[in-house]
């Protein structure tokens, strides 16, 4: 795949990459955007063994997941998402605004297990079928709908309606 | 749809109109070029090996087929040798053999297996 070919691909795509990183960093966009970032030059560096078997977006997709789990388990990441979700807790600026509308979502998705916020971010906010999030999760679609099915359950115990 | 997954619908995230995150990508895409070329030919040269192998692995065993075809060789006249020794060992000592054989195909299997969901995740 040459430079130019894959960077026509992830122009269509880097709006739902980045969508699905925010996420699943519980809305912090600037850590969100640099997993984004760090997906794609590994996406580049691997792009050769892209074989065209399944869709970029779905290749995209789980590289960037695998980025995020390899985010997660730097050491140290628990002081920095404390200071996200500080952050996150005080609104200051027009940014905050939009902030504070998905802060109980956010706050949500932080306190249920990755894999069912994953699923859930990928069914709900990408639109992606139980096929696709198989493929990008390396799991069975029983065990993604289990997720989600999970992950349903936990959220209504966090989210008031 | 329930309530809950009405209200996730509608509180999608919505990412910052960003123009300079493809620039930023593109520029981080430039800084590691000498990486992609190397990976890149690393995986050329893996798949000449692997033809090449292949090709070598199929042109010897046409050639023994061949050889084996076109000149048969009578069993009795090379008995007594060290193959009829190790099949007359092998018969002699077959439980003992049995317990290791199994906890080394068992082994291989676990290593494999280990092997396989570390290359899923660790690949990329």
């Amino acid at each position: 795949m040459t430079r130019e070919r894959f960077i026509d691909l992830v122009r269509a795509e880097q709006e739902p990459l980045r969508r699905f990183l925010l996420g699943l960093c519980c809305g912090d966009d600037v850590l969100a955007d640099d997993i984004a970032q760090d997906a794609l030059v590994r996406a580049y560096v691997a792009s050769g063994n892209f074989l065209g078997l399944s869709k970029f977006s779905t290749w995209l997709f789980r590289i960037a997941y695998n980025c995020y789990i390899d985010h997660c388990r730097k050491p140290g990441r628990e002081h920095a998402a404390l200071e996200s979700r500080e952050a996150l807790a005080v609104p200051s600026g027009d940014a905050s605004d939009s902030r504070f509308r998905y802060q109980q979502l956010y706050q949500a998705l932080e306190r249920i297990p990755e894999k069912e916020k994953v699923a859930i971010v990928l069914f709900y906010f990408e639109d992606k079928s139980i096929k696709e999030i198989s493929a990008i999760l390396d799991m069975p679609a029983g065990t993604v709908k289990y997720h989600l099915s999970s992950g349903r359950g936990h959220l209504k115990q966090y989210i008031q309606l | 749809m329930s309530e809950l997954e009405q209200y996730l619908k509608d509180h999608k995230p919505v990412v910052k109109d960003d123009p300079t995150f493809l620039l930023e990508a593109q520029r981080r895409m430039d800084a590691v070029s000498g990486i992609k070329g190397e990976v890149d030919r690393q995986r050329r040269h893996g798949r000449r090996a692997l033809i090449i192998a292949l090709c070598a692995g199929l042109f010897l065993g046409v050639a023994v087929s061949a050889i084996a075809f076109f000149y048969p060789v009578n069993p009795e006249s090379v008995g007594q040798g060290i193959l009829d020794s190790l099949r007359l060992f092998l018969q002699s000592y077959k439980e003992y053999l049995l317990l290791p054989t199994a906890l080394i195909a068992i082994a291989l299997a676990l290593v494999l297996f280990r092997n396989k969901r570390g290359s899923a995740w660790g690949a990329l």
